[in-house]
This record gives C-alpha cells, structure tokens and sequence, in this order.
C-alpha cells in the first residue's frame, strides 16, 4: 500500500520518460499518473487510524541486513500530512507545467521521479532509506532547475548540490554516528529510538543533524542557496522545491532530531527557539528589501520556516502540532504564491516591483490572479480566517509559556510579513495600470485553476482547521509525551534554563499548558 | 415564533456572508449581460434580512438575562475552542444598529456608485464589515473577537484601496493596514499571554477571574498596555491616527460605516476588556492620558483641516478618545451610550457631506458655500447631524456626553474639563464646517448643485429622522435620567461649553464677522494643526525609516556578507579544483552524464541484492 505511493509515480517516470507516448499526451499522462497518486493517497488516509500516535501499516522487506538498511516503510501522523501534501502538490505542480517546453518528456518523468522520492523519504521507517531517498532528490532537481530554470540557472543549481550534498553528507554522519554509537543493529527508526546516549554525544550529533536539516529547511544563516534557486526555477520547480522538498528539512528535524535525541534537543530548546525566532525576523526583514516579487516569497518562505522550529523547541503538545500543521500551511501559501507569481512572470513578462502595476485592472489586468494573490499574501502574512493564522497561533500559544520572548519576537515577525507582502500587493495589483503596455496575454482558466485549488484548500482549512490538527495530534501528542520529564529537577535543565531561558516572571505563575 | 428567531439570532453575521459569496459571480468577467447592478441588490437583500430578523427577535431578549450559544470550533492538544455567542438586549440592539446602517449605506451607495465599474467588490466588502461586525458584538471571547477584528483589517485594506488605481487611495489603504495591524499585534500578545494567566478568553469568564486576580503589577501593566493597543489602532487613537485621515479617499458610502461603526469595534472591545484592563492602574491612566491627548489634538486639527471629509474624520478620532477615556474611569454605561449616540449622528454628518461632495465634485471646504438654498434637506442634515453629536439637548450627544460628565464630575474634575473642550472644540469645528459649505456666496464649484437622487437623499432624511428620535427610544430603554437625579450645574457647563462653541463657530464662519480664510496670529500653530501634527513626517522619520534602513542593512549582509562568504568558499575551491567547470556547456553535460551514470549503477547494485534476496535462484 505504502509502497504503491513510492512505486507507481516512479514507474509513471519510467513511463513517461522511455514510453512511446506523444509529446502533446505526455502532460495528460503524467496528470493521470499523479492523479492516481492523489487518490491512493486519499484512500491510505481513509485507511489511517488518527487516534493511533503509532507507526501504522508498516510494510518490511529485509534487505540489506548486514547494513541494517531494510525497505521498512511505515506512517504516523507526523509523516501522513507531508505524504498528503506531497501528493497534492506533485500534482498541481505537474498541471501547472508548461507542455510546450523543451525537452518535455525529461520534465515529466522527473518530476514523477521526484513526487515518489519525496513520498519515500516521508514514508521511509528506516533511517538509511530515509537518507537514500533523500539525496535520490538531489540529482532530478539539479536537473529541474538547471535546464528549466530561468537567469541564473547554472550557479543556482550547483549552489543548490553543493549544499544539498553537504546537508546529506552531515545526516549521514549523524545517522552512521548513532548506530556506531549505540550499537543498534540496525537503521529502524524504533531501535534506535529509544537509545541512550550521554549527552554529550548526543550533543555532538544533533548539532550536525540540526546543520544538515538546517540547510534544507532553510535556516539562517545557511540559506543563501534558497534565494538563488527558488528564483532561478520554474514555476512547477519553485513549487516542489518550496512547497514540499524544504519541509523535508522540517520533517527530520522533528522525526529525527526531536525523536532520536531528546535529552539534547531539551539541552538545546532554548537555543533553538532563538534561532527559530532569528530566523523569522530575519527573512522578514530581508524580504521587505527585495525588489523582485519571486525573490520576496523566497524570502517569506525562510521567515516562516523559523515558527516550525520555535514550535518544536517549545515541546508543548499544542505547539508541537502547530509545527505540523505550519508544515502544511506553508507548503500550500508558498505554492500558491509561487503560482501566481509564476503567472504574472509570463503574462506581463517583469518580476520587478519598481514596473509593476496596477494588475488589479478589472478590464486590461490580472483581477482574479491579482484576488488570489491578496488572499496568498495574506495567508502567509497570518491573517485568520485563512490556513496560516492557527498554524502560527498555535505555535505562539504553545510556545508563550515556554518561550515568551521569542514567541512575541515571532509575532513581531508575523507583523513585518504583512509590511512586505502590502508592499508586494501595493505595487502589484494595486496602482494604475499603465495602458501603453498593457496589452496582456489572457489568463486562461487552467493556468487559474491550480491557484483555484490551492487557494480553496488555504481557505477551507482556516475555517476548518480540525482537518488539518486531527491527524497529526495523537503522535505529536506522544512525541511530547516521551521526552524526558522536565518536572524532575535534573540539575543539567535547571542549569539549561538558568542560562538559555531567563522566563520573565509573569507574577502569578502560569498553569503550564497540558502536556499530554 | 420571537423566541425562535431570538435563539437563532447568531444568524445575523450570516446573512451578510451569503450575500457577500453571491456577488462573487457579478466580478469582472463571469456574468457580462447584467452589469455589475445585481450584486449590489443581493446584497441589500440579505442585508435587510439581517436588519429585520434582529429586529424581530429583539422584544425577546429585551429584559432578559443573556444567553450562551457554544459553537466547537477547534479543540486540539488541550486547546479548547469554542465560538461562545452571547445573546442578549444589548449585543441584538448592536446588530440592529450595524445591520440599519449597512442597509442605508448601502442604499446610499446604489446612488452614490451609480457609475462605477466596481460593485460586486463594493458591496461584498460592506458585507464583509457587515458580518465581521455582527459577528464581533454577538461572540463573547476575546480570541474571536481578535479573529474578526484581523479579518476586518484586511476588509480596511481592501475597501479603502477600493479605487486602487489612485495613488493617494494606495497609501491611505496602506497605511490603514499597517498601522492597524500594529494594534493587532500588540492585541495577539495581549491574547497569548492572557490565556495562561486566566485560561479562558470568554469575555464573561474574564470578568469573574478579574475581580479575584492577583497579577503582579509589572504583569498587569504589560498585559493592559498590549490590550489597549488593538482598540488604539482600530479607533485612530495617537499614535496610531493617521490612518482614518488617509482611508477618507475612499469613497463616501463605506466613509458612513466606517466612521459610525467600524471604528467603533475598538471601542467595543475596550469595553468588553474594561475588568481585565482595571487590573493596572498604569493601563487606565494610559488609556485616559491618550483618549486625552487624542480628543483634544483631534478636534484641533479637525478644526485646521480643509478636506470636508478629513475634518470629520478628526472628530470621529476624538470621540473615540472621550470613550476611551470613559472606559478609563469606568463609565461603561456612558462609553455604550456615546458609542450608539456618535455612530447616528457621524452617519448622519457623513452621508450629508458625501451628498455635497457628489454634486460639487469636490471635497475642498475652500471651494465651497453658499448652498443652504440649494441645498436645503443636506444642509438640515448636517446641523441635526451637528447637534446630535455635540452635547446639545434634547438629541442624543448631550445625554451620553451629560452622563459621562456626571460621572467625571465626581471623580476626576479636570478629565471634565477636557471633556467641555472637545465638546466645545467639536461644536466650533462642526460648525465652521457648516458654514464654509452652507453659508456666504456662492462659489463656481457651488453654483450648480441640486439634491441628488433619492436614493441618496432618502437615506439620509431616515437616518435625520433616527437622529431626531433617538432620545425617545433611550426614554423607553430608561437611559435617560430623571428630571429630580439630574445635576443641573454639570448639564449647564455642558450646554454652556456647546453653545460657546456654536456660536463662535457661527459667528465666524456662518455669519463672517471675520474674512475667511481665517488666519491665526502665529501661522506655526495654524500650519501644526492643519498638517495632521506633522504625523506624517513623524512616521516616516521613525518607524518607516527605521524598518527600512535595517531591511537595507540586512539585505546587504546577506548578499554581500553572508552569501559572499559562500561564494568565496566556492570561488576558491573552483579554482582549485580547475576541472570542474561546470558552467561551460560540455563539461557541465558530462558532469551531468557522471552523476545520472553513478546514482544508476549504485541503484543497480543496490536493487541487485534486493532481487537476488527475493528470488534466491538468481
């Protein structure tokens, strides 16, 4: 069942890449290919049982047992709304491909390859698998971005592999240092999840853990790859790298930095949070100075990966989840945004915010790409009603007794996401629009219809967000539950907190949030 | 058949909603044949639905002790939320209130937009407002209620910059956005860390906590401040003012709304919070040391302004101020009464003004005068309008503002003493407007203006007529005090303080015992007040400045620092490792080749063992 999700967009690839199909079927085909994959993907959700925090529907295959690397796929809740998004956003990326491009039928089987890379890596229940579909990303990407990126391509890509290797040469070594460490017999995530290292040595590899993730999600200050290679990709490429690829830095952090090393990552929370909340401002911030529309979602996109660090160092069960389900927002407001922004590239032909106006024109503009763009911005600019608000309020509200500080500091961040994206929205859709130029090529409804869906999807679950909490809420639950009990005066925390966590005494002392 | 409707009341904010989602069709480009028209009427149809479910349920609760709807909204991790609605005589009369306005709004605006192109946005953001507000006053927690007023910031952006291809409407839509969602900000820390403190942000629960917390004094004072400043941004309180100054370049019907009701959303949180914010001391002296400031800075530049609508926008701002300063010194009853007295008599001021605009194409009170004959049912509007909001009997301003004065009185004297100034300053402004577009000689702007159509006027006169009858329904509801508990001295300076105000004002600008343009003695003073205390420069100098040197500052760092020293570190091994060039094209092919060549046979040697375990005669 699980493996149906890895195996059928990869034979898809395999289809659309040596297969006899015609160029002008070959979009067709891919659709229908991830279609499938979307609709498994809604069955295994059907199958999924939300209030079980446990691995579920395991499949094993021994295979490399003297390694420990066995085919050991398995789905819990912290894994099945990545695995959702992953799926659904293959495929809006798939439909919002230009057929018409070069070397098309090397596009749609990489981008198949990519989807069911990605499921695997999310999928995989065994750390070396995770890692190997990890880096099998790195190659179909470099590709992706190298032959249809735009400016730039060729430094965007290699910068994109040279970190991206060094990312995975880091987990590697964290992952090989855990098992020598500890003397497992093998890469499962279960037997090596219940290790107990020193602290010291489970310092040493979180540290190296948190880079290689680090790089991936990305967190300042190793993001100047981000930037470069969202800018420089296609659309369909910005989306997958924006939308899904980054969250699986996010992913690891919790599956395997949260997981496999409590003690440390206690140790470090405080540290953590700061970094988070570094992070939030500094994208923000650094967002509001760009002059280029993509470039400034690129942005957007590093100050919002910052509340899913915070979230997950705050270790409360509320804003644990809320790091799950600002997995999820993000994944969908930034592919929204590239979307649209994508558009506006191709039917005015400038990204430039100093040319732009006035596209909001109901006669010669772009007046539903320019609605839906305000709705995007919003969304990511954290307004309620809309998915982002709750995914970032209940990392604040899950964090503020833990962290105050950085949670108010995020909040903050959360108010200079609305400078630049008024910015972005001010110049853009709104303004006169200069008629001498305006003479657009028409939207046509299906370039409309993957933002249509993305923005129906942002909307339905900021309304209803118990759609997007209740899968992942038992294990993010658990997760929380199993980390070391912070009520014991262990002198190491006491330390930790004295010297990371100056709490400002809010007098009457808070009832600590339910941990459980 | 009441009692159904009274407990299905919580439907109110819906009716908006629907007629907001079915306008979407009457967007550009989707329904051609029909014009943009029947958006509009749909709205006014679910709009008037509103209005009169409210009223029909209204005898109901009329009486009655509140009642509590709970709606689950979200429960995850120990985080419980539910949508509490509170239905009761005042939170059903405020719906009243909001849905009558919206509908005459948007009669109004029927008329008023007669040619423009933008209807079904139009009216779908009036609906927006509509429902954001019904929903805002019928729930009763604070979380909710931060949840709508966001969403109502986002529906300021959107309906200020509704004429988006005007440069100055892009600004003022911008800084509306910005500056209000600084409050909210504040507003959302002020939420995050009440939950911990109190566990539970039902506004009723809040009360109970309130009278037994105990917080330390630095707490309280935090949380109060972060309290305060969501309401500082939504009613324009210094320093975050500007705002309605600017949003009065959009157009004139959602100027109605907005100045009657929107701002007062802030206020209506103020009061709901008013137990939470008694906590600290320093959160109420700043509350009325800025209402203070507020009132009467405003009605001072509201005085200097020449814009007809900017003036009016200054008062709306002190007045907020005078609420804000009855929430400060605990006069609930006072702060509701002004709120309700205020939102008719400013609809009123503001549909008179949006009706001379229409027809003198233009907003300059320099250009105007002379149009009392021309004008007349406008004109009439404007001085009930005047009279309704400044403390006047027997109409509506003088009771609330009579029974906030009495209430000073006691207690704090010279916050009275402010009070009789912005009252008196109010009067001289309104009445200084008054006379630069009624009175004196004609003007070529002027000289042409009839009476617009009726949807305009007709809108207007019932709004006059709601005016002139509201002391009779507050003698009904028994809001108005008793000839024997009446204090005759504070209802006298009262009189006294709007009467000297009046008369100064029509003694200068109605009857012109000086020439107009009036110029004081000390133009620095004219020029402070009529450039909005130089805010704009305060802002850009500041809080714009800052923000954009540090982005530029950042920006740079990455580009140069950051990411400079990614690139030296590749510069440098590339030139150490010369062979790898991968940006000439056959290199860079054959690097590819090598890579694909390698993954693939590592997959194959790899997935060799995988088959060979799995079928063991291989």
């Amino acid at each position: 069942m699980l493996s149906l999700l890895i195996w059928v967009p990869v034979a898809g690839a395999i289809a659309v890449g040596f297969a006899p199909v015609p160029p002008r079927l070959l979009k067709l085909t891919s659709l229908i290919i991830s279609g499938i994959v979307l609709l498994l993907t809604l069955w295994l959700v059907g199958q999924f049982d939300a209030s079980d925090p446990a691995f579920q529907l395991q499949e094993y295959f021994a295979w490399l047992p003297s390694l420990g690397l066995n085919y050991d796929l398995a789905i819990d809740g912290l894994s099945l709304p990545m695995v959702v998004l992953n799926s659904f956003l293959t495929w809006i990326a798939i439909y919002s491909s230009n057929e018409k491009t070069e070397r098309a039928r090397l596009l749609y089987a990489l981008m198949l390859l990519v989807g069911g890379g990605v499921a695997g890596a999310f999928l995989a229940h065994n750390l070396l698998l995770f890692f190997l579909f990890y880096e099998v990303e790195l190659i179909p990407f470099y590709l992706l971005i190298s032959i249809w990126g735009g400016e730039n391509r060729g430094y965007a890509a290699t910068k994109f592999l040279l970190y991206t290797a060094l990312s995975g040469a880091l987990i590697v070594a964290a992952f090989l240092g855990l098992i020598w460490f500890t003397d497992a017999s093998s890469f499962t995530y279960e037997s090596l999840a219940g290790q107990s290292l020193s602290l010291s040595l489970q310092l040493v590899l979180l540290v190296t853990l948190l880079i290689g993730f680090g790089i991936k999600v990305p967190l300042f200050p190793l993001h100047t790859w981000l930037p470069d290679t969202y800018v420089a990709a296609s659309t369909p490429v910005a989306i997958l790298l924006g939308g899904v690829l980054a969250k699986l830095g996010t992913y690891g952090l919790l599956r395997f930095g949260l997981g496999l090393f409590p003690d440390a990552w206690m140790f470090l929370a405080p540290g953590l949070a700061t970094w988070g909340t570094i992070s939030v401002l500094y994208g923000a911030i650094v967002a509001i100075a760009q002059k280029d529309i993509k470039r400034m979602v690129a942005y957007s996109s590093i100050g919002h990966m910052g509340y899913i660090l915070l979230g997950a160092a705050s270790l409360t069960a509320l804003s644990v989840v809320g790091s799950v389900a600002q997995m999820v927002a993000h994944g969908l407001i930034l592919a929204t945004l590239f979307h649209l922004v994508g558009i506006v590239e191709t039917k005015v032909g400038t990204r430039e915010l100093d040319v732009l106006n006035g596209l909001m024109n109901p006669i010669r503009g772009l007046p539903l790409v320019s609605a839906l763009l305000v709705l995007g911005g919003m969304a990511s600019a954290g307004i309620p009603g809309l998915v982002g608000f709750i995914a970032e309020f209940m990392v604040f509200q899950g964090s503020y007794s833990i962290f105050p500080w950085q949670t108010l500091f995020c909040v903050v961040g959360s108010g200079l996401t609305a400078v630049y994206f008024v910015i972005l929205l001010n110049r853009t859709c709104f303004g006169k629009l200069d008629n001498a130029i305006a003479y657009f090529p028409k939207v046509e409804w299906r370039e409309r219809v993957p933002a249509l869906m993305l923005v129906i999807s942002i909307v339905f679950l900021g309304i209803q967000p118990t759609w997007l909490v209740r899968w992942s809420e038992a294990t993010t639950t658990q997760m929380v539950a199993a980390m070391p009990d912070t009520s014991q005066p262990l002198a190491l925390q006491t330390f930790t907190q004295e010297i990371f966590a100056p709490r400002i005494s809010l007098g009457m002392q808070p009832e600590p949030l339910p941990r459980s | 058949m009441i009692q159904f409707l009274a407990e299905t009341a919580w439907l109110v904010p819906l009716y908006p909603v629907v007629g907001m989602v079915l306008s979407l069709p009457w967007s550009p480009g989707i329904i051609r044949r029909t014009g943009p028209r029947p958006a509009g009427y749909v709205n006014l149809l679910t709009t008037a639905l509103g209005l009169l479910h409210g009223v029909l349920a209204f005898p109901a609760v009329w009486h009655q002790e509140p009642t509590y709807l709970y709606f689950p909204w979200l429960e995850v991790a120990g985080l419980n939320l539910t949508i509490p609605i509170e239905l009761s005589a005042l939170t059903i009369g405020a719906t009243i209130v909001i849905t009558g306005l919206n509908l005459l709004a948007q009669v109004y605006a029927i008329g008023y937009l007669e040619m423009d192109w933008g209807w079904a946005r139009f009216f779908a953001f009036l609906a927006l407002f509509e429902a954001g507000m019904c929903a805002l006053v019928l729930c009763n927690s604070l979380f909710f209620s931060y949840i709508l007023l966001e969403i109502l910031t986002l529906g300021t952006y959107l309906l200020v910059g509704f004429w988006l291809n005007q440069s100055l409407v892009v600004t003022g839509a911008r800084d509306a956005f910005l500056t209000k969602r600084v409050g909210d900000l504040f507003l959302l820390m002020g939420v995050l860390s009440l939950y911990p403190l109190a566990g539970t942000w039902d506004f009723s629960q809040l009360g109970e906590w309130a009278k037994t917390a105990e917080l330390a004094p630095a707490t309280a004072t935090l949380l109060g401040l972060a309290l305060i400043a969501g309401p500082m941004g939504k009613c324009a309180q210094f320093p975050l003012h500007l705002w309605l100054d600017e949003a009065m370049e959009g157009p004139a019907p959602s100027t109605i709304l907005r100045n009657s009701v929107v701002v007062a959303t802030g206020a209506w949180i103020l009061i709901r919070l008013e137990p939470v914010l008694a906590l600290s001391p320093v959160a109420l002296t700043t509350m009325i040391a800025i209402g203070s400031i507020t009132a009467i800075g405003g009605s001072l530049i509201s005085i200097a302004q020449i814009d007809i609508k900017r003036s009016l926008s200054y008062t709306v701002s002190a007045y907020m101020g005078l609420i804000f300063i009855a929430v400060g010194t605990h006069h609930i009853a006072a702060a509701l009464l002004l709120v309700l007295s205020h939102a008719l008599a400013q609809a009123l001021l503001t549909m008179s003004a949006g009706s001379i605009m229409l027809n003198t194409i233009t907003q300059d009170l320099t250009q105007m005068g002379g149009l009392w004959s021309r004008r007349p049912i406008s004109g009439l509007s404007f001085l009930v309008g005047v009279v309704g909001l400044i403390g006047l009997p027997p109409l509506g301003g003088f009771w609330a503002l009579l029974k906030l004065a009495d209430g000073l009185w006691e207690s704090r004297p010279w916050l009275l003493v402010v009070l009789l100034i912005v009252n008196g300053l109010t009067a001289f402004s309104m009445m200084r407007e008054f006379g630069l577009i009624f009175a004196g000689q004609t003007t070529p702007m002027t000289v042409r203006s009839p009476e617009n159509i009726w949807l305009i006027t007709l809108p207007m006169t019932v709004l006059m007529g709601l005016t002139l009858h509201l002391p009779l329904v507050l003698q009904v509801a028994g809001l108005l005090p008793s000839w024997a508990s009446l204090d005759k001295n504070v209802a006298l300076l009262l009189l006294s303080s709007s009467s000297m105000g009046c008369l100064a004002g029509a003694l200068v600008y109605v009857v012109q015992i000086v020439s107009t343009p009036v110029r004081l003695p000390v133009p620095a003073i004219q020029n402070l007040f009529a450039n909005d205390v130089y805010t704009p420069q305060l802002y850009r100098s500041t809080i714009v400045f800052g923000v954009a040197s540090l982005s530029r500052l950042a920006n740079w760092v990455d580009r140069f620092v950051i990411d400079g020293v990614v690139n030296l570190v590749g510069f440098v091994s590339l030139v150490s490792g010369e062979a790898l060039r991968y940006s000439t094209s056959g290199q860079g092919q054959f690097y590819l080749f090598t890579i694909t060549f390698a993954s693939i046979a590592i997959a194959l040697i790899t997935g060799w063992t995988l088959i060979s375990q799995s079928f063991p005669i291989l």
